[in-house]
């Protein structure tokens, strides 16, 4: 688990303390219920459709993983060595969980999973992701995205 | 991950974060968030445990519609079942490794464990259906044969064309941490990423070779080399001291 008492010292410390932007406005975007939003899955596991380039170093740009990928095509090219990567060798929805969401638009829980899905690599410096981050969103409203789920590894 | 929230919100686009270091939510303040106490790597929770990972998931969506913010950060109430280990796992038999070994016998030894290993990543694949392995393009046997050659301090071209030698290394690497701790997996047990990562760092000869791989280019007059065999192929709680 990550609580951070359980991790070696060095990296609990690293991890704490890693240096993150401070942001001048606090947004918050509302929207429809949860039936009636369009749901996309934003990662930052370095995530790569088996047969792209991988992401090298601390690029900041993302790549889009298409809901149509097999799970057998998703490679994690993180550059980071230090998190589990036995959970996601055994199942994809461990930092993908693109077979939840399709189940939960399936029983009307949420009201669609988007036609694309995308990864950024999340060592990167935040402000280095910054303008593929905005551009991004134009992306997600064209595919009528109102909501993300963004998730970490 | 929470700046990335934070743009995308700016832009009018709706989020929720998974966060797995809780003082990072804390300073950078997204929009909202779910805490989740669960290993780096994990953050949806065990494998194949959908019911699970579909609480996750649930409580993560269902912040999109709760009030509170900006700056909201829940916790998860649950811990992952899979972090316990699982006694009825074996391990796949490999000759029992002497971490010290000289290069030349150690490269030799993780070539051939390799090729013992096939059955085992062969009945992974027909339980899983996929593998992890894929990083470098190489198949697994060029993977140990490349890494292999830099063990013997050989200095092998990269093999594949718009990647350099130090990249190709690392990916190849991680090809061959991939493809033992898949292989390690396979079977009706349900290992905790402990026992699987235990058993690869400290009894394999592939590890041991990772291991000696760092210690002998450590000194290579490539920085580049120097950067990724010291910081990107063991990971920091598996480096040995000295």
């Amino acid at each position: 688990m990550t609580r951070l008492t359980d991790l070696p010292p060095d990296q609990a410390r690293r991890l704490a303390e890693v240096e993150c932007p401070e942001f001048k406005t606090r947004p918050w975007v509302t929207g429809p219920a949860l039936s009636q939003r369009r749901v996309a899955i934003v990662s930052s596991a370095g995530l790569v459709v088996r047969g792209e380039e991988p992401f090298r170093g601390r690029d900041p740009h993302y790549h889009a993983i298409p809901a149509t990928t097999r799970p057998e095509d998703l490679l994690c090219s993180h550059i980071s060595i230090n998190f589990d990567r036995t959970g996601l060798q055994e199942d994809w929805n461990v930092a993908f969980p693109i077979d939840r969401l399709r189940e939960l638009a399936a029983d009307g829980t949420i009201g669609s999973m988007a036609d694309t899905h995308y990864s950024f690599m999340g060592a990167t410096d935040p402000l280095q992701m910054e303008p593929h981050a905005r551009e991004l969103a134009g992306r997600l409203k064209q595919d009528n995205v109102d909501s993300v789920l963004l998730a970490p590894v | 991950m929470s700046a990335l929230g934070h743009y995308l919100e700016e832009e009018g686009i709706a989020t929720v974060a998974i966060v797995l270091i809780r003082p990072q939510a804390e300073n950078t303040k997204p929009p909202r968030a779910l805490w989740v106490p669960f290993e780096l790597g994990r953050p949806f929770g065990p494998p194949n445990d959908p019911a699970f990972q579909k609480r996750v998931v649930l409580a993560t969506l269902g912040m999109l519609n709760e009030g509170g913010g900006p700056v909201r950060i829940v916790d998860f109430p649950e811990d992952d079942p899979r972090a316990q280990p699982d006694p009825a796992w074996q391990p796949p038999f490999v000759p029992r490794t002497v971490a010290n070994g000289d290069a030349e016998s150690l490269a030799s030894r993780m070539e051939a464990e390799i090729l013992l290993l096939q059955g085992a990543h062969r009945r992974w694949m027909e339980q899983h259906g996929r593998s992890t392995v894929g990083l470098s393009g190489l198949v697994i046997g060029d993977c140990a044969r490349y890494v292999s050659d830099w063990l013997r301090g050989k200095a092998p071209p990269s093999p594949r064309d718009g990647f350099s030698a130090p990249l190709i290394l690392r990916f190849a690497v991680d090809d061959l941490k991939a493809y033992g701790l898949e292989a390690a997996g396979a079977g009706p047990a349900k290992p905790s990423s402990r026992q699987l990562t235990d058993w690869f760092w400290n009894e394999t000869a592939t590890g041991a070779a990772i291991h000696a791989l760092r210690e002998v280019l450590q000194a290579h007059e490539d920085e580049r080399l120097r950067l990724i065999v010291s910081n990107f192929i063991v990971p920091a709680a598996r480096v040995r001291a000295g």
